[in-house]
């Protein structure tokens, strides 16, 4: 039973499916690395030294900014490094990581929240604990939670997603199957804060234990439960809302606009542990796929390294190609010693395959076929190939959501995506020095007036200068003049005198 | 990134297939001379190309084995006449691989429909060799003769079918005997409409292009014959005389040629079939399919830039 309709995306079965999803607890990791940089927003500074002894779920690094939040110890132990190490980004980039050693003993920092009575809560309390919680979308994007809700002032309705339509990560699935109460305990805290009337909760309809569970869980006739087509992108948030409610949210706005708010079941969940016992978010599941595993969702400390990880399955002994995030959306790692963290859904882990060269684009039209966003895939590639930025904007290429589905099914192998993730970089950086050339340019011409205007000014109070001057020798002229007649009288008159004398 | 369905080189491979039983049609009508101008075809193509890609400095077998020089020269070799001389298809197809792809870039780089690029070039060049048809099914023997210049065709051949029932019907000949002389373009039409509707059901190309040529034929020809019924070719004839089918099913749909836009399809689609009925009609040509491509080739940027599909989020 699924009334609910997507334009484009592309139905893609599980290529690595499972008889049943479950989640293994992972051991306690020896040693974490937790990044300080976050997904927005400025880098946290540490609030610990090299030596520190920590506790799990105490915060080390923390900032001022209003997007980011703290950052928790994933397990007690000593600091034993600040410095720059790999982090999860397609790039390799390095960047400042807190290093702790495991004391074994996993001892917690002592917190409390509202409590299973949480209705007694105000808003701003519940935000607040969710904020020093450091919960964040679990659900690949990564963005701060209480942002979201600080900005669903007058939100109607509560969307919790729960589709995870990328194929083969599992890891919301098995949440939804193996913790169905936190889930609608969760969706009943976000509805006491953002004060929504109604939540609807979305499940794909291939996910029909997950569905079960929250069905069995949920005596709440504010949240109903939505059952989707299992089609990818089914999970864009922009998508998921004009398929439930008819809404469609105008290219570059957000769903708070128009009321509706948006959360991963996952985090939904952690916002329950963050509101109910203010217990940080220092794990998540991750799904470990491919074809040289066999599937499993593990439960990993954050911090844990991508090799150690794999190393909890049954990996096989040959040559592997590692991505991470989605098998559509995720990206190529080459390097597995970079830590998981809070955004890491999946990993693949596959047998290393020679990659297809692309052909030339001949303009089958596949692609447009199946953007969910209604582009034209083949044209915006012909001139993001030519670097003609503006005929990509043209071809609307910021509302490309780069989910990958013109790349699936392009029969050339056109890697699409990766083209306009270059032209809207090449946007990026074109629109970034057309600022700085127009304030050159204004700050330029506003030399060439200040100049020009010193120039009049003094020009004036010159000309200003040689009037007063002439006044005042005209006016010592006339008084000269005055002068010499005074005195030729005086003359005149001592003559007169001296005639009269005489 | 994974991949899904098939891969270009399927694609022009599954579209040659296709064009089996339309081919098959045309041999059992007209003779050894088909396949013959298919293989003369098909190994100047492929001589040219290699030669092209080469000097270009690309890798020759990857780019060859695309299948796109081969599909050209099927397309135009059955264009032609089966009886027309060898040099006819193979200078041909030179001019279509080189002038019409190699030149622009290769593969999916060139505005017009190679093949029909060449059939314009040869139609121009060498209007006698190309309006030549058999009046009878000749032997192999016969057809080498011919094609290879060994005997002159006269005799042996007559005016190309179209051009004949235009002619016939200006001069006031009854409709039902020339019907039944265009038995064999019947079934050679049938034969590719066959093999159009195996690509639609294989979804290798989209029903737009094909049903809109179809309508356009259809809607124009309708105001031609409201005019006169006696003087023009009746309606249904349009379907299945000439290159109709080949053309809505095969020639229009190129894709690198064609609009690529949902909407953009129909449109270019829709006045290629009026321009096939008015050059047709109207025109000194006995058919008008590759004219009419060539012109809407060429409107396609401008149709695709003004039928851009409605993007999310925006009005």
């Amino acid at each position: 039973m699924s009334d609910y309709e997507f334009a484009g995306g592309v139905v893609i079965e599980n290529p690595y499916p499972v008889d049943q999803v479950k989640i293994i607890q992972a051991p306690l990791p020896n040693h974490v690395v937790l990044p300080l940089q976050q997904r927005i927003g400025d880098e946290a500074k540490p609030c610990v030294k090299v030596g520190d002894r920590v506790l799990t779920g105490q915060v080390i690094a923390q900032t001022q900014d209003q997007f980011c939040v703290p950052i928790h110890a994933s397990i007690s132990g000593t600091v034993v490094d600040i410095s720059q190490q790999i982090i999860p980004h397609k790039s390799g980039l390095k960047a400042n990581c807190i290093s702790i050693e495991s004391d074994g003993k996993d001892e917690w920092i002592k917190t409390q929240g509202c409590g299973n009575d949480f209705l007694q809560c105000d808003r701003q309390t519940m935000i607040d604990y969710v904020q020093r919680s450091g919960i964040v979308g679990l659900g690949g994007a990564g963005f701060p939670s209480h942002t979201k809700l600080n900005k669903a002032v007058d939100c109607h309705t509560l969307i919790i997603n729960g589709t995870e339509c990328e194929p083969g990560v599992m890891c919301d699935n098995a949440l939804m199957q193996h913790h169905p109460r936190e889930v609608i305990r969760g969706v009943e805290i976000l509805l006491h804060i953002t004060g929504a009337k109604k939540a609807i909760i979305a499940i794909e309809n291939d996910k029909q234990e997950a569905y079960q569970a929250l069905l069995m869980f949920n005596h709440n006739d504010k949240i109903s439960l939505a059952q989707l087509p299992a089609k990818y992108t089914s999970g864009a948030e922009k998508l998921l809302i004009k398929a439930l409610l008819g809404i469609e949210i105008p290219s570059g706005g957000f769903a708070a606009d128009k009321g509706v708010l948006c959360q991963n079941v996952a985090s939904t969940k952690a916002i329950f542990d963050a509101v109910i016992e203010q217990r940080p978010l220092i794990s998540r599941i991750v799904t470990i796929t491919g074809d040289a595993v066999t599937p499993v969702n593990i439960e990993l400390r954050l911090g844990t390294s991508f090799e150690q990880a794999i190393s909890l399955t049954d990996v096989n002994a040959q040559a592997h190609d590692y991505r991470m995030g989605g098998m559509m959306m995720g990206v190529d790692i080459v390097d597995i010693k970079m830590p998981i963290c809070k955004i890491t859904n999946c990993i693949f882990v596959n047998n290393k395959k020679t990659q297809q060269l692309a052909k030339e684009c001949i303009r089958c039209g596949s692609c447009n076929t199946v953007c969910p966003i209604g582009l034209l895939p083949q044209q915006i590639y012909w001139h993001a190939k030519g670097k003609n930025i503006e005929k990509c904007m043209d071809y609307n290429l910021l509302d490309c959501i780069e989910c990958a589905c013109c790349s699936y099914v392009c029969p050339s192998h056109i890697d699409l995506v990766n083209y306009f993730s270059f032209a809207k970089a090449l946007h990026n950086k074109q629109t970034a020095d057309q600022h700085k050339t127009d304030i050159a340019r204004d700050r330029f011409e506003f030399r060439e007036y200040r100049l020009e205007r010193n120039k009049k000014e003094r020009a004036q109070m010159m000309a200003d200068k040689k009037q007063a001057l002439k006044e005042k020798m005209a006016k010592d002229k006339v008084q000269g003049q005055a002068q010499k007649d005074k005195i030729a009288q005086a003359m005149e008159r001592v003559k007169k005198n001296k005639e009269k004398n005489a | 990134m994974h991949n899904a369905g098939l891969s270009t080189n399927q694609i022009m491979r599954q579209v040659i297939y296709a064009l089996a039983l339309g081919v098959s049609a045309s041999y059992v009508f007209f003779g050894f001379g088909v396949i013959i101008q298919i293989l003369l075809g098909m190994v100047s193509a492929l001589t040219v190309e290699a030669l092209f890609l080469a000097l270009r400095g690309r890798p020759v077998l990857e780019s060859i084995s695309d299948g796109s020089a081969v599909l050209t020269a099927i397309l135009l070799a059955i264009s032609i006449p089966s009886i027309a001389p060898w040099w006819v298809v193979v200078t041909g197809v030179a001019f279509a691989v080189i002038f019409g792809k190699q030149l622009y870039g290769g593969l999916g780089n060139n505005p017009f429909n190679p093949a029909m690029l060449g059939y314009a070039f040869l139609l121009i060049s060498y209007p006698l060799q190309m309006t030549t048809w058999p009046v009878d099914y000749l032997s192999f023997s016969q057809v080498v003769d011919v094609v290879f210049n060994l005997l002159h065709f006269d005799g042996i051949s007559g005016a190309t079918r179209l051009d004949d029932v235009k002619t016939s019907l200006s001069l006031g000949s009854d409709i039902a005997t020339l019907q039944l002389q265009s038995i064999s373009q019947a079934w050679i039409n049938i034969g590719f409409l066959v093999g159009g509707v195996y690509l639609l059901a294989r979804k290798i190309i989209f029903w737009h292009i094909p049903a809109a040529v179809l309508s356009g034929i259809l809607a124009m020809a309708l105001v031609i014959s409201m005019f006169d019924s006696q003087t023009y070719l009746p309606v249904q004839n349009h379907f299945l005389l000439g290159g109709t089918m080949l053309s809505a099913f095969f020639i229009a749909t190129d894709p690198v040629s064609a609009s690529t836009t949902p909407k953009g399809r129909l449109i270019y689609g829709f006045l290629i079939g009026v321009l096939i009925v008015v050059i047709r009609t109207y025109g000194g040509y006995p058919d008008g399919i590759a004219f009419a491509v060539l012109l809407m080739n060429m409107a396609v940027p401008l149709i695709d830039h003004y039928t851009q599909p409605k993007v999310f989020g925006r009005s």
